[in-house]
Order: structure tokens, then C-alpha cells, then sequence
């Protein structure tokens, strides 16, 4: 049969709606999409050919700048990597701060991907409201770990800064003022006619083809798939917590299901604040030999170190993989296709939240 | 000073139009620009307007530590910006590749090796606030009286 249109739509590597370079490349037929293929390859830094042979005192610090948005999630797994082969305890003090700033983290993590959602279909309005509720957030991780994007909080066997009893004061204050907000503006995208118009029924993600793609994340929960790693952490099964899981799988349960996991994370910081122990925050210890695969739920996913260390405690070998290239590979391969208009390419592509400096490493 | 200067003078210090290009960072410079449009810092009250189109920027900003990729598409994408332009090199890595510059590496910084960089702005990464500063700092400094120093 002759085609009557076939045309490939480059987007990108510069584009309005992206943060970071990455093409994606649209075989399309008047403007309904057929198949989508993902070129990468623009920002990689071969940062584990880096890490090979340096101490964990160095991959610790080059650790969190694999990825700036989710910075805390990667120093906190190749840290308990590091403790789980060493066998260095943790002190429930630092325990719980580390949860804190893992939720914190996630929470500037989730409003910053619901911006850019928001900014690619257009909704100005709202991604601003994000985007200023955001700043409290980075201001609370600044006031508890010191910095603003790469905070290196957590060290082997504890955590460097102690939560002081004027930040416990203003940490729940200002997760007050945040929650209305964050309710406010939920409520605004549920139910915004427009917001609907362009979220609604686009990019769907069966559970059936999320479990294909391997998806994992916010992306998988909102296409039914019940997978969060926190579930099997310590700290978090000691403060309990359950998933959110939607099952519409389009790009408003995924926005959804960030909106619904923020208002989660500020319930996990305020039982965390609630029942903070008294004690250490530090308890010391020595990084030996070992080799091991530790997992963690990353904001955008489940997050796999794999770790081989020597008895100095220098990383021998490391491997990671991160979330968001089986996000990418759904996004790319199932949800994009079919899509009707160029315009919800961008729309769908981003609200799996796409994070290519994570991917390329 | 004509005045044709003088009425362009006055139009380009409150109308800057700023492109921003990751060339290979790990994102944490990225979200700090992207966090100068929060209300908060609002890049729109002094005429900064951000967005991805290198062909209408007056201003690049360049994030990261300069992957092979981009080794030609970067000077490139330089050439299309129109003339008057300016290059501003955002945290460590376009100036000194930062950690990413080690043994092993594929990344090839600085940045200035490939297109003339007229501000640097350090730090792991820099604050939202001295972005801002930098792009207003630098903006007089190369839009003022353009026409006539060139002639």
C-alpha cells in the first residue's frame, strides 16, 4: 500500500519543552504518530569509568552528580550499598533524618516534573504555582543538609548534620503552609476542563505493556502496577506507608499519581518528625571488601547500585541503572504511539518524567 | 550617539532573550535555571525572557562539561544566534569540567575551547540569585552602543 504522508518528525536535541538533549524521532502519517525511536547519547560522561578505582570518600561526592534533581537517592543507596557490605550499623537518628531528606528530595523532585508537564501542555499558570511551592521545599533541604542541589547529607554510618530543635519548629510550619497548597493546586489540575482536554485519554500505558517496557515508578503505579521499593526499607516499613496506584495509565494519572506521592511524602515527614529518637547521629565505622546489589526507590523509580569493593574500601567495579531508560523505552514505544497530535508527543514524552542525565550517566 | 543607538539601547536593556543548552551535566544547573523563573526570583521582571530558540537568543547559557556529541553541533548552534550575542558558562563544569574531568572521562571542558565565553559563573551549582546577577551584569556590558563600537 503507498503511503500517502511519511514523514519523520525530528524533536529536539535543543527544544522548548526539554530540559536536557535528548531527539526523538516520529514516524508520522498527517499527524498521527506510528513509531517513535530515541536517540541518545548527548550527555554521556562515562562517570562509572570515573568511579573505577577511587575511594568511597571520591564515588560518594561523584555519586550524587549522576543525576542534580534526585541527588539524595543516589548517595543515599550506594551509601547503605556501602553499609550493607560492611556491616556498619545505623543509628535510628540518623535513620529517620535520612528518610526526611529523601522525602523532601522527592517532593522538589515530583513539583519539578508536574511543572514541566504543566509548561508543555501550556498551562503557565500552574507550573509557576509549582514551581514557587518548590522553593520552600529547597528551602527545608537547604536547611537540613546545607545545600541546595548536591547535598553529599549522608556518610557511612550516619548522616552530617543534626536537625536542630528551631528546624524542627520550622520544617512542620512550613509543611502547613505547603499542603493546602499542594491540595489547592491538585484540585486545580483534576479538575481544569483544559487541563483535561489535554491529558485525559492521552498516552496510555496498559498494565500489560508497562510490564513489556519494564516500566517502573510513577509511570508504573499509574498504570496499575502496585511496585514501590520503599515498601521493603527498614525506616520506612518501621513509619508504614502505603503506594499510590492508579489504574488509568494516561498522562493525567501519571501527573496524578506525583501530586498524590507528595502529599504522601509530607505525611511520611511529619510521622518522621513526630517520632524523630533521641540519640547519634553518627556512629562511625570501616568501609571494607564486598561485593553487592542494593536497590532504592528514586523519585522516578527503582534505582539498582551494583557495588564491588577491596578492603580499603576503594570501588573496584560499580554499575547503575537508573529509572528512568525503561520510562523512556515505555514512553517511546507504547505511549507516544497512536498519539493524534504532534503537540501530545511532548506532553506524553515528559509526563513519564524523562531524566537523561540519570540515563546516560 | 545616533539615535537609532540610543532607542536600541534603551529597548535591549529590558528585552534579553536567553537560550539555554545542556552539553552534557548532571542536571543540577539545569534546575537551578529553571528554578530563576519561580515567581520567587522572577527572570521576567527585568526583561530575561527564557526560551529554547537559539535563533531569537541574545544570550546563551551554556551548562555542562561538553560531551563528543556536541563537540560540533555546539559552535553550530552558536553560529545561528544573531549578532549581538554573548555566551555565559554556567557552574563548574564548562569551566573546568568539574568532577567529570578525571582519567577515563569522554567529556572534553572547558567550554571556551569551542565558542567564546564572555562570563563564567562557578559553582557546584551556582544559586538561582547569581545566574541572575550574571545575565544582568553582563547584558550592558555587550548590548550598550553595539552598533557603534563595531563601526
Amino acid at each position: 500500500m503507498k503511503k500517502v504522508v511519511d514523514v519523520s518528525f525530528p524533536i529536539g536535541p535543543v527544544h522548548p519543552c526539554w530540559k536536557e538533549p535528548v531527539r526523538l524521532k516520529c514516524e508520522t502519517k498527517g499527524e498521527k504518530v506510528l513509531q517513535a525511536e530515541v536517540e541518545l547519547g548527548y550527555m554521556k560522561k562515562g562517570i562509572e569509568r570515573i568511579m573505577r578505582g577511587r575511594p568511597w570518600q571520591e564515588v560518594m561526592f561523584l555519586a550524587e552528580r549522576v543525576c542534580g534533581i534526585c541527588s539524595v537517592i543516589h548517595n543515599m543507596v550506594f551509601i547503605e550499598g556501602m553499609e550493607a557490605m560492611s556491616g556498619i550499623p545505623v543509628p535510628p537518628r540518623a535513620a529517620y533524618l535520612r528518610v526526611i531528606a529523601n522525602e523532601l528530595d522527592r517532593i522538589q523532585s515530583h513539583l519539578l516534573a508536574n511543572f514541566s508537564y504543566c509548561y508543555t501542555i501550556e498551562h503557565e499558570t500552574l507550573g509557576m504555582y509549582l514551581l514557587n511551592v518548590r522553593e520552600k521545599a529547597m528551602d527545608l533541604l537547604e536547611r537540613l543538609t546545607g545545600a541546595r542541589v548536591n547535598k553529599a547529607y549522608m556518610i557511612p554510618g550516619g548522616v552530617r548534620f543534626d536537625l536542630q530543635a528551631e528546624d524542627h519548629v520550622i520544617i512542620s510550619s512550613t509543611l502547613d503552609q505547603i499542603e493546602p497548597d499542594i491540595m489547592r493546586y491538585t484540585r486545580m489540575f483534576s479538575e481544569g476542563p483544559l487541563i483535561g482536554l489535554r491529558s485525559r485519554g492521552i498516552g496510555i500505558l496498559s498494565e500489560v505493556h508497562a510490564r513489556e517496557a519494564h516500566a517502573v515508578g510513577p509511570t508504573a503505579r499509574a498504570s496499575g502496577i502496585r511496585t514501590d521499593l520503599r515498601t521493603q526499607h527498614p525506616t520506612y516499613q518501621k513509619i508504614g506507608f502505603s503506594p499510590v496506584v492508579r489504574t488509568e495509565g494516561d498522562n493525567f494519572a501519571r501527573v496524578m499519581v506525583r501530586f498524590q506521592e507528595v502529599a504522601e511524602s509530607i505525611g511520611i515527614i511529619r510521622r518522621c518528625l513526630d517520632g524523630l529518637p533521641e540519640g547519634l547521629i553518627r556512629s562511625g565505622g570501616v568501609c571494607g571488601a564486598g561485593t553487592i546489589t542494593h536497590r532504592g526507590e528514586a523519585p522516578r523509580g527503582e534505582l539498582t547500585y551494583y557495588l564491588k569493593a577491596d578492603e580499603y574500601g576503594r570501588i573496584v567495579d560499580i554499575s547503575i541503572q537508573t529509572p528512568s531508560i525503561m520510562n523512556i523505552e515505555a514512553s517511546a514505544h507504547y505511549m507516544i504511539i497512536g498519539a493524534t497530535s504532534l503537540a501530545d508527543v511532548t506532553s506524553t514524552f515528559i509526563s513519564a518524567d524523562p531524566c537523561i542525565a540519570c540515563t546516560e550517566r | 550617539m545616533s539615535l537609532l543607538q540610543r532607542v536600541k539601547n534603551v529597548v535591549r536593556s529590558r528585552s534579553i532573550h536567553v537560550c539555554f543548552v545542556d552539553v552534557g551535566s548532571c542536571n543540577g544547573c539545569d534546575i537551578e535555571v529553571l528554578a530563576t523563573l519561580a515567581p520567587r526570583y522572577d527572570i521576567e521582571q527585568y526583561g530575561i525572557y527564557v526560551h529554547n530558540n537559539p535563533r531569537e537568543a541574545d544570550i546563551l547559557l551554556v551548562i555542562g562539561a561538553m560531551t563528543p556529541q556536541w563537540e560540533d553541533k555546539l559552535p553550530a548552534l552558536w553560529e545561528r544566534i544573531p549578532e549581538p550575542k554573548a555566551a555565559i558558562a554556567i557552574g563548574n563544569c564548562p569551566i573546568s569540567g568539574c568532577v567529570f574531568q578525571r582519567r577515563d572521562t569522554y567529556v572534553s571542558a572547558p567550554v571556551a575551547k569551542f565558542i567564546p565565553v564572555a562570563a563564567e559563573v562557578p559553582g557546584c551549582p551556582p544559586r538561582p540569585t547569581e545566574i541572575l546577577s550574571a545575565i544582568l551584569s553582563l547584558a550592558p556590558t555587550v548590548f550598550k552602543d553595539f552598533e557603534e563600537r563595531r563601526r
